[in-house]
């Protein structure tokens, strides 16, 4: 273990000395500072808060990757091109001892960078609201609404398979698909027709009540906190001033269904106008919440409205509420960085084995970007497979599956709206991004690291 | 019996990217070294030595054939513990200082804190480094460079040196230095593979070469049977008169005998040296490596074979280390008790195999001239370039005093 804590120490002071690290550095070290004191956002306190840890977190995140590419591939080729590494692997050292050594130096590295610069973009946002002017309004929103971490409740979507298999019997019949969607195969006429028929169900027309039903919601202290129900508008005609109003009740509704008398008070929300296609919260008290953890959200659309009002099926509505500090939920943040880094480490090593530093460097980079805009790639490939054919199903669909989802399990998604990132992402995201893909990446750069001519000349 | 070095067929053929065969580097070697030999492999440029050395070592994979080191492969953690090397050149991490260089070849080795401590400052003292070693070996010239890379073979305490052209860019004083160091480890039973064009470096030192050519043997045999001309005489007189010498060539001429008298040349290593310790007498400070003929103690410590010559060695290591400031590694309590050296044996050895009188005038902390590699250059020189001649047998500072780092008063 010493002989890879040797090589670890080494690559540890390669990457400070050789000044690749201290760029980095000396960038993040002015960055992160400036943007704290000039970040405006939208004109809020809680907009400036969320600039600083947008920025702050993204920077920090990205200029570390980068230096974990470039220092994971470097330390390797740089040993193999100006062959120090004829005197190292020729020590009481396996070659497996040597790329673990590589490795822990820059996750080693990689952690006390990312805990300093995290530190300093957490230092800058507790201590902005002191030194910021603010109403006691804003003072009092970002503490429920940023220095939290809330945790989200989406309704579930409903099953309506059923209508839709009849809806399209039924324009099969009639002959009607043809016309309405020329050039499509049945799943993805399926697919529409899933899609409107549940915008149909969240859709309220004028007088009508909509309720979605929740269960098992925990806060943490029931007494004393809220809860933030998330919406946003969607409407069939816009209005000229771009507004409708919306009569809200929330709380145990199922006294209304059956008849009964419940324990928990229903919150009846003044009726409120607010603009559409914006995320707007409204504040109810934990107490809303039955005993059991039942909570219902009801919407209806008044008359007052001369619209269709519309809930979007992926963010329309969510109920947030706090589960548990900004503290632990900004430390696990900085663990989501952390395994991005270290997949990146174990691919910038993976490349390293058996490439040269340009090659390697470029060919991280790639996958990097990709990572990066995973969605976007997962997506594109998924309608070109449904028109191409079986090939790129069995060939590059699963290649792109192998490709790291930073674009998902970006923190800064979380921290933005205070949602909470459970520990059980943090779960998923160590056993799929590091347990399972960056273990393969360094189990394949071992293999091929011991098998490897190390003094082959290649012209 | 179990040689230190061996190979079997060992060929490489460097093929091109299609897979074709394009150069014979190492064709079909048998090579056999013997524990305690110090073996000489010559050849001209692109003759497949530091092929041969790069398969040795596991760098290289051979296309046919393999190589066993003591006895085993050399990747085996077991066996390159026992290995030291310098390669072609000194392929060291630039920014690390030349102490941190061997503290981390030191830790690859999983040697203890203090055992580090102890040899790298020996080595540092040894290679004449001790003075610049908070610099960065980036900064360094070829020849320092060159110490480094020596220190850093040397810094398990081998006992299968490999050396591949160590004497590059090394000044002459530095050349005699790892000539006397190869004799030394070959004293106390350790097995120096060198590798080299520079003729005389190889003459001096081997007990045996081998030729290669085209990645073969051409080739091999000991120095003195391949190089001795049995039917030549040589005799080398003080200066004498005239009359003498005609008197010579009547004598020879009686036995049909064709002779060719002239005043014999100072070899150029002796002039060189004499000129250093003349410079170095008159303090002229320099920014190089300094100039030391100290060998590192625990290089000279106990060893598993104790010879009469390990005796005399390491009695003077035990008054070093008392003396000094840095423990060496503990001689063992039986060799302590013999401290004086027994020179009736030493004579006894060293007339048998040389006819050199110094040996018998030295005092034991120097290299012990055994063989006739040490006649060549007088041992008073080395003496004197490594400052006054001590007694006691404490070892010989460096002139340049303003130099030094403070550690070791």
């Amino acid at each position: 273990m010493h002989r890879v804590w040797a090589v670890a120490t080494n690559t540890i002071r390669q990457a400070l000395r050789m000044k690749v690290a201290a760029v980095f550095i000396v960038l993040l070290l002015v960055l992160l500072p400036v943007m704290g004191a000039t970040a405006t956002g939208d004109g809020t306190l809680k907009g400036r808060l969320q600039t600083v840890v947008a920025y702050g977190m993204s920077l920090t995140s990205l200029l570390l990757s980068l230096l974990t590419i470039i220092v994971a591939t470097y330390s390797i080729t740089s040993d193999i091109e100006q062959r120090q590494i004829y005197t190292v692997v020729t020590k009481p050292i396996r070659r497996y001892q040597l790329i673990l050594g590589k490795f822990l130096g820059v996750v080693v590295l990689d952690v006390a960078l990312l805990t300093l610069f995290l530190g300093i973009v957490y230092g800058v946002v507790v201590l902005m609201p002191r030194f910021v002017t603010a109403s006691e309004e804003e003072q009092a929103q970002i503490h429920s609404e940023f220095f939290t971490a809330r945790a989200s409740l989406i309704p579930p979507l409903v099953d309506v398979s059923k209508e839709v298999d009849a809806m399209y019997r039924w324009l099969e019949k009639e002959d009607k698909l043809g016309v309405l969607y020329p050039n499509y195969a049945p799943e993805e006429i399926k697919k529409l027709l899933t899609k409107r028929v549940q915008l149909e169900r969240r859709a309220s027309t004028i007088g009508q009540m909509l309720i979605w039903e929740f269960q098992n919601v925990r806060p943490t202290d029931p007494n004393t906190q809220s809860l933030f129900i998330r919406f946003k508008y969607d409407v069939s005609v816009t209005p000229p001033d771009e507004h409708v109003y919306g009569d809200w009740r929330i709380g145990d509704l199922r006294g209304l269904k059956t008849g009964t008398p419940v324990d928990t008070p229903v919150y009846r929300v003044a009726p409120r106008r607010d603009p559409v296609r914006k995320f707007r919260e409204i504040e109810v008290p934990t107490r809303a919440v039955a005993k059991d953890g039942y909570l219902a959200v009801a919407f209806v659309n008044p008359p007052l409205n001369d619209t269709t009002v519309l809930f979007p099926i992926e963010d329309g509505l969510e109920v947030l509420y706090k589960a548990d500090s900004f503290a632990a939920n900004y430390v696990r943040a900085g663990l989501l960085i952390l395994f991005r880094l270290v997949f990146l480490a174990c691919l910038g090593v993976m490349a390293a084995s058996f490439l040269s530093f340009p090659v390697a460097i470029l060919f991280c980079l790639v996958i990097f970007v990709m990572g990066a805009a995973s969605g976007f790639f997962v997506e594109s490939f998924g309608y070109m497979n449904e028109n191409v054919g079986r090939i790129y199903t069995y060939t590059i669909q699963n290649l792109i599956r192998l490709l790291p989802r930073f674009d998902s399990y970006n923190p800064t998604q979380y921290l933005i709206p205070a949602r909470l990132i459970s520990w059980r992402l943090i779960g998923e995201v160590l056993l799929i991004m590091v347990c399972l893909k960056a273990a393969l990446l360094l189990v394949l750069s071992l293999v091929i690291f011991r098998f490897r001519e190390l003094a082959k000349v290649v012209v | 019996m179990d040689y230190a070095i061996e190979t079997v067929a060992l060929t490489k053929v460097f093929s091109d990217w299609w897979g074709r065969a394009k150069v014979y580097a190492v064709d079909d070697l048998n090579l056999q070294i013997r524990p305690n030999e110090v073996f000489g492999l010559l050849g001209p440029n692109g003759s497949g030595k530091t092929t041969t050395i790069k398969m040795l070592l596991g760098l290289l994979h051979p296309t046919k054939g393999h190589a066993l080191l003591l006895g085993g492969d050399a990747t085996d953690p077991k066996i390159s513990a026992r290995i030291g090397f310098l390669p072609e050149e000194s392929y060291l991490y630039r920014f690390l200082n030349a102490r941190e260089t061997l503290d981390f070849y030191g830790r690859l080795f999983g040697l203890d804190s203090a055992t580090r401590q102890m040899r790298i400052e020996a080595l540092l003292e040894m290679v004449g480094l001790k003075a610049v070693a908070s610099r960065a070996v980036g900064t360094y010239s070829k020849g320092m460079a060159r110490r480094i890379g020596l220190a850093q073979a040397l810094i398990n305490d081998p006992d299968l040196l490999i050396l591949d052209e160590p004497t590059t860019g090394l000044d002459p004083i530095g050349t005699r230095q790892i000539k006397d160091l190869i004799t030394k480890l070959a004293e106390r039973g350790k097995t120096v593979l060198l590798c080299s064009h520079l003729l005389a470096d190889v003459e001096d030192v081997c007990d045996r070469i081998a030729i290669l050519y085209g990645g073969k043997i051409q080739a091999l045999g000991r120095v003195k049977d391949l190089l001795q001309k049995t039917n030549k005489r040589q005799i080398v007189t003080d200066a004498i008169s005239d009359a003498t010498i005609e008197r010579i060539r009547e004598l020879l001429q009686k036995e049909n005998a064709a002779c060719e008298i002239s005043s014999p040349m100072e070899r150029l290593e002796t002039f060189f040296l004499n000129t250093v310790v003349q410079a170095q007498r008159q303090a002229t400070p320099t920014s190089g490596a300094v100039s030391t003929t100290q060998i590192g103690d625990f290089l000279t410590a106990k060893s598993g074979k104790e010879t009469v010559l390990d005796k005399l060695v390491t009695a003077t290591v035990s008054e070093k280390a008392e003396a000094g400031p840095i423990r060496t590694e503990k001689p063992s309590p039986r060799e302590t008790v013999v401290p004086q050296p027994n020179r009736d044996l030493l004579t006894k050895l060293t007339q048998s195999t040389t006819s050199s009188p110094v040996a018998r005038t030295e005092p034991v902390e120097d290299v012990p001239p055994t063989t006739a590699r040490q006649e060549k250059t007088p041992k008073s020189i080395i003496d004197a370039l490594t400052g006054e001649k001590q007694p006691d047998g404490l070892t010989t500072r460096p002139t340049v005093a303003p130099k030094e780092d403070g550690g070791d008063a």
